[in-house]
């Protein structure tokens, strides 16, 4: 595809449709938008950036982009690393839907809310603390408190509630996307004017699933009816320590199988390795043998169950079968499955949502990445095993944190790339690392949770072709000229 | 350039994460004082002044941060237009404490403002005017040097061990918190020496980016005042610029022992030589300025961290020593009588910032207004029918917001109360 640069006339133009103060094509601005880091490496400026504030002003926008052959990229919190920002040249219009910060509804017998996409974690946990107390938003867990309820949902990311319900994707009832035809397209229920977004498949089959990761390609989603969860007060965290990957995976799926009244308490069920521990702070200036964590009482591999209940009967109960399930595995196996005594200020802290807790990865050295990948829960350990394998010949300490999604139905599988990105050298060896272990995964047949748009997606569409080439046709429908985010996930 | 390339690795730990905007960034359940005015004081909350007031990525520290990469990676000319981004910050320090992968973000601004002025690139008229009159007046106001302690009738030069340094605020345009100092040190039977050669500490220039100069009043100062075992301060500006800039700058430890007067007078109140029997009795509040407290705070936990071997191990002792350094003014305050003391909501490192620091009072007055209103109706929810604090420039622009919005809070300047307090 060919696209034109942003030209002065066309700068005017968004600044007759959002007011001038919300238009900056200035380049130091346009540079602190960039990011390369977290999710990706790969990042340049965009050419001008527009804050819209209602759904008007962006249909008026991708209109006029569309006239005028210009990509466009949407943003919510902008955090999701260097993939957030163009990548490629003319970079076009970066769209920072930050300002579109509005809790516009909150049904609690239908059980949602109506969000738009600059709404921040932070922000949205606050007001469901002060005003609906006995409901929680899904919130990212993990992800820092700018991160976007949005962002994380079309991510199809996880919540913190996701080990119970599912991904982040699953906790989406309908969606209001504006498409560069100009046309306004609703998703679920919410399609049928008039009808509340209490049902995510709609009139018919639904379009929905086509804005889920498609990380902006598809169109500007401006307001999404996400799922809210009930926020019982009875919470606590019990953690099992392993001195293996398999015992940790099949262990967690023995409780999670039990889902009705057991694994249907445990929201979040996520665990490691110890050097997830050790990589939090500078490699030089923290003991870097396993011996020192053992002492402090840190398994090589633990699993966290986190449980929400209505009461301390309820809670006592499933912590205490999940303490019998375990006893039972390591009866069934000989292997040990240690209770991790837990101090009530650690227990307090992984109960904190939302989190900084997957941010000081930089530390070890200047840099990190979260390469992740989605595989059936009984495949996890296989992929740490070969993961960690790889870390450690291609020169990075072997982090690995794994969650259950959907009661171990699936695994979210992240290790944490731990670079130097002051050295090209180790930017070098990230990339080859990343190109060998998609090659061996993809052929395992397992799925990239975001993938990237120079080794992820075309290894992973050269093995769907017609899955790919139905997608192009398909945004072909509504955005003949591919101006959105182009180049991101080869569709084109 | 070379304090940017220093800063390279620290810089390039950023992942855009966006922590550093807030206040409690990782505190999303901290219960606060409620609602006031519409707005929310509690859990995680807007901390950043300017990205507050503009809202573009590039007033966050998060955006800077990535704009001092692409100028690192010759990608990013310093040109006019960087100018009004960068520089309208008031380097609160803020996003520094909440970032947890402890970026140095004061120095990281700092040194990339001092790397457009190397570049030569035009600032703002009233930003280089603080550099001009510095040069030809040793201070920023523009005043004449030999009134410098004009305020000051007495015997100037004591030949004693403990030093007062002045400052520029207090010693031309809020001279009764200079008087008050001098006059509290000697009703508690010790002197201190006011030394005419006093220069500006070069806050406002190391803030802006304006090192030559600043090197030149840093150089002056430490020569004047070395032959003193204490230099104390009243002013939080001076304080924070010569207790860690100093070191910073010259690679060299201090040649005397740094305290703010707040330091000075805990002392004498933890070892029972000073009873304050005088009551204040009114609702209280207490505003954190960020040099006095959040600013050195940080510095403390940066010493540490260099000395230590194994963070995980040391991080809790260290923030046990933070701890006690933001409470010193509140325990100053809980030894007056009759004090009904109201905290606010962003207090200690979550401090928010008065809107006077970084040059920003000087060059961007929209900025320096909106952060104290804010600061102002945060007070003003507490109840308190009083606001204290104790930094020169916090009050000047306290005073100024207090004027512009019509608040009914009365503001006391700390050392200025303990004055009258103490007979």
């Amino acid at each position: 595809m060919s696209y034109n640069p942003v030209t002065k006339d066309v700068v005017e133009a968004l600044r007759s449709i959002v007011g001038k103060e919300y238009v900056n094509d200035k380049v130091p601005m346009r540079y602190a938008y960039v990011s390369k880091g977290i999710m990706g490496l790969e990042s340049i400026p965009a050419e001008v950036i527009v804050r819209p504030r209602h759904v008007e002003e962006i249909r008026k926008i991708l209109v006029l982009a569309n006239e005028n052959r210009i990509p466009v990229t949407p943003v919510a919190g902008g955090l999701s690393g260097g993939f957030a920002s163009p990548l490629i040249s003319p970079s076009g219009i970066l769209l920072d839907c930050s300002r579109m910060d509005r809790i516009i509804e909150v049904d609690t017998d239908s059980r949602y809310m109506v969000v738009e996409p600059g709404v921040r974690s932070g922000t949205v946990w606050a007001y469901f603390r002060k005003h609906y107390p006995d409901w929680a938003p899904p919130v990212p867990d993990g992800a820092p408190p700018a991160a976007t309820v949005l962002g994380d949902a079309l991510e199809r990311g996880f919540s913190m509630v996701t080990g119970r319900y599912g991904p982040q994707a699953d906790m989406i009832l309908g969606l209001e996307v504006v498409v560069p035809t100009g046309d306004i397209i609703y998703t679920g229920s919410w399609a049928l004017p008039g009808a509340k977004p209490f049902y995510k498949w709609g009139p018919g089959p639904d379009l929905g699933g086509l804005f889920l990761g498609a990380q902006g390609t598809m169109g500007v989603v401006t307001k999404a009816a996400v799922k809210i969860v009930p926020h019982p007060h009875y919470k606590t965290v019990v953690a099992y320590g392993m001195d293996n990957p398999y015992d940790m995976q099949e262990a967690t799926l023995e409780v999670s199988k039990r889902e009705i009244g057991i694994a249907d308490h445990c929201v979040m069920v996520q665990g490691g390795n110890w050097p997830l521990v050790m990589t939090r702070w500078p490699k030089d200036r923290v003991p870097t043998d396993y011996e020192f964590y053992k002492k402090l009482g840190i398994s090589e591999w633990w699993m966290n169950f986190e449980i929400w209940a209505h009461s301390q009967e309820e809670l006592d109960f499933v912590v205490k079968r999940i303490d019998e399930i375990m006893k039972d595995y390591e009866a069934k196996t000989g292997h040990k499955l240690p209770q991790w005594k837990l101090h009530p200020k650690q227990i307090a802290s992984r109960l904190k949502k939302p989190n900084k807790i997957a941010i000081p990865y930089s530390l070890w050295e200047a840099g990190f990445l979260f390469i992740t990948w989605y595989t059936p829960w009984k495949d996890c350990a296989e992929f740490a095993e070969i993961y960690n394998e790889k870390l450690v010949e291609y020169g990075f300490p072997p982090v690995m944190w794994i969650a259950s999604i959907d009661h171990c139905r699936q695994a979210i599988c992240m290790p944490i790339v731990c670079f130097d990105s002051t050295d090209p050298r180790s930017i070098e060896r990230v990339q080859e690392l990343n190109r060998e272990t998609t090659e061996i995964f993809l052929d395992k047949g397992w799925v990239e949770y975001r993938p990237d748009p120079y080794v992820h997606a075309p290894l992973m569409y050269s093995k769907a072709k017609t899955y790919h080439e139905y997608l192009k046709k398909i945004r072909a429908l509504w955005d003949p000229n591919y101006i959105m985010h182009p180049g991101r996930l080869g569709i084109p | 350039m070379e304090r940017l390339e220093s800063l390279k690795k620290e810089i390039y730990r950023c992942i855009h994460c966006g922590a550093c905007r807030f206040a409690y960034s990782g505190e999303p359940d901290k219960e606060g004082i409620g609602e006031h005015e519409g707005k929310l004081y509690e859990g995680i909350m807007i901390n950043c002044p300017a990205g507050d007031l503009h809202g573009w990525e590039g007033f966050y520290n998060s955006g800077k941060m990535w704009m001092a990469r692409a100028v690192l990676e010759g990608e990013l000319e310093p040109d006019e237009d960087i100018v009004d981004i960068l520089f309208a910050c008031t380097t609160c320090g803020n996003c520094e404490v909440q970032c947890e992968n402890k970026i140095p973000t004061v120095d990281v601004i700092e040194a990339l403002r001092a790397a457009v002025v190397e570049k030569g690139v035009p600032l703002g008229a009233k930003t280089v005017r603080l550099s001009r009159t510095v040069k030809e007046k040793n201070n920023p106001y523009d005043e004449p040097h030999e009134e410098r302690t004009s305020w000051f009738k007495g015997e100037k030069n004591l030949d004693v061990k403990t030093a007062y340094f002045v400052g520029c605020t207090a010693s031309y345009r809020i001279k009764n918190v200079a008087e008050a100092t001098e006059r509290l040190f000697r009703k508690l039977g010790e002197p201190l020496a006011i030394l005419p050669e006093e220069v500006c500490c070069g806050s406002p220039l190391i803030r802006t980016g304006q090192m030559e100069e600043a090197t030149r009043v840093m150089k002056q100062n430490l020569e004047t005042f070395k032959k003193f075992d204490t230099v104390v301060f009243s002013c939080a500006g001076c304080y924070r610029t010569i207790r860690v800039d100093y070191p910073k700058l010259t690679g060299e430890e201090l040649p005397f022992k740094p305290m703010h007067t707040l330091e000075y007078v805990a002392d004498l109140m933890k070892k029972g030589k000073l009873k304050i029997e005088k009551e204040f009795p009114k609702k209280v509040t207490w505003h954190d300025p960020c040099h006095l407290t959040r600013h050195v705070a940080d510095d403390i936990e940066r010493r540490r961290l260099n000395e230590s071997k194994n963070w995980f191990m040391d991080t809790r002792a260290i923030e046990k020593e933070k701890e006690e350094w933001y409470e010193l003014p509140r325990y100053v305050l809980s030894q007056i009588p009759g004090v009904d003391f109201r905290e606010m909501y962003r207090i200690k490192e979550n401090t928010w910032c008065c809107g006077a620091g970084g040059g920003v009072k000087t060059q961007y007055k929209d900025l320096a207004m909106h952060a104290v209103f804010e600061r102002i109706k945060e007070a003003e929810a507490t109840g308190a029918e009083a606001l204290i604090t104790s930094c020169p420039f916090c009050w000047l622009n306290f005073r100024d917001g207090i004027r512009e919005s019509g608040s009914k809070l009365e503001l006391y300047e700390l050392i200025e109360l303990l004055d009258q307090l103490v007979d």
